[in-house]
């Protein structure tokens, strides 16, 4: 036998087991859900291993309720969230007219490895993270703050950077395609620092 | 270009899940992923060429969403490989082996493994799938063949 012949024989051992579902209400309400793992999943990079920091984002995105500002694509918006004590969010506003709700949070990993809940504090920092946006007409977008960047084009190799502000803070971003991304105040960092 | 999700569903489906898992190792979590990744050519009207064209996207989505997925610390009671292989039944103890030298590698080069000897892809269509060059999936490959030679010995012919 050849490599091959014994790799695909050794492999077709894989099955899905039947779990899977493309009923259409469970495709809508795991659609919303998947958005929100992506999210958390490219916070948990930056923070966990480039941040250098004391801060991990868990994923598991799902109190006292109010108001905050909130930019949505490039635009300032009023929403309304409720932080729960467990470290999850839940988050209303408009957009476009339409109502939109996003769930959140997970915990914080510390220094010394111990675990928590995320605060009220970290939690809006999550929320004010610059966001990647992969559009369906195959362009990609990066917004902060007021800020919308077309990085379609400057990907190499798959990386993207790109330098982004709001006035006051400014944030090297390092992008891999559809593969998260990292932030850091100070430089660029190397993508195999978290890839 | 688009085809039925059903249609795609039960063409692909066991080897996208076979890709999931060669990068997560474990069973629910790849069946996640190919969940979201069907979710994903479903919900975006994503045009494509020809059908090999949606294969390949929809392996590239999988093995996205399975790398964002061993990232996210998501807390479940998750089976091991070694509890996992032993549900499976391997025609031969020598494709046992070959499974857990695999799926012992780095899970850079246990993507760039399977893409090549089961899905049969060339290195430039890997270097497509996964965004790198030529020369370093064929780096990868080749390191990748030297260290399941060394785990397996003869039972790895030596085919760089």
């Amino acid at each position: 036998m050849t490599n091959k012949e014994k790799y695909k024989q050794a492999f077709s051992v894989l099955h899905a087991s039947g779990r899977i579902s493309l009923e259409e209400e469970r495709m809508k309400i795991m659609k919303k859900k998947a958005r929100f793992q992506a999210a958390a999943a490219a916070v948990a990079v930056c923070l966990a291993f480039a941040g250098g920091g004391s801060i991990a984002y868990a994923a598991d995105l799902g109190g006292v309720q109010r108001k905050i500002q909130l930019w949505v694509h490039g635009d300032q918006t009023d929403a309304d969230i409720v932080y729960n004590a467990n470290g999850s969010y839940d988050l209303w506003f408009e957009e476009n007219g339409a109502q939109e709700e996003r769930h959140g949070g997970g915990i914080a990993i510390d220094e010394d490895g111990t675990e928590r809940s995320l605060t009220e504090e970290e939690i809006i920092e999550h929320l004010n993270q610059p966001e990647v946006d992969y559009r369906e007409d195959g362009s990609v977008w990066v917004y902060y703050y007021d800020q919308e960047i077309d990085i379609t084009d400057q990907f190499k190799d798959g990386v993207c950077y790109v330098k982004v502000s709001n006035g006051e803070t400014t944030l090297y971003m390092t992008i891999l395609y559809q593969d998260g991304y990292c932030t850091s105040p100070h430089k660029y960092e190397s993508p195999d620092s978290f890839n | 270009m688009r085809l039925p999700t059903q249609e795609l569903f039960e063409k692909y489906q066991n080897n996208l899940y076979a890709v999931a898992f060669n990068v997560c190792k474990n069973a629910e979590d790849a069946e996640d992923v190919v969940q979201d990744t069907f979710i994903q050519y479903y919900s975006f009207k994503k045009q494509f060429d020809n059908e090999q064209h949606i294969r390949a996207w929809l392996i590239r989505v999988t093995i996205n969403k399975a790398k964002n997925m061993n990232r996210t610390f998501w807390r479940k009671n998750k089976m091991s490989l070694e509890e996992y292989m032993e549900t499976l039944t391997f025609e031969t103890p020598e494709s046992s082996e070959l499974f857990e030298a695999a799926m012992s590698l780095p899970e850079k080069y246990r993507i760039v493994i399977h893409l090549f000897y089961y899905e049969d892809y060339t290195v430039h269509e890997i270097a497509g799938i996964l965004k790198l060059s030529e020369s370093n999936v064929k780096v990868r490959l080749s390191r990748a063949r030297s260290l399941l030679r060394e785990k397996l010995q003869e039972d790895w012919e030596n085919d760089e």
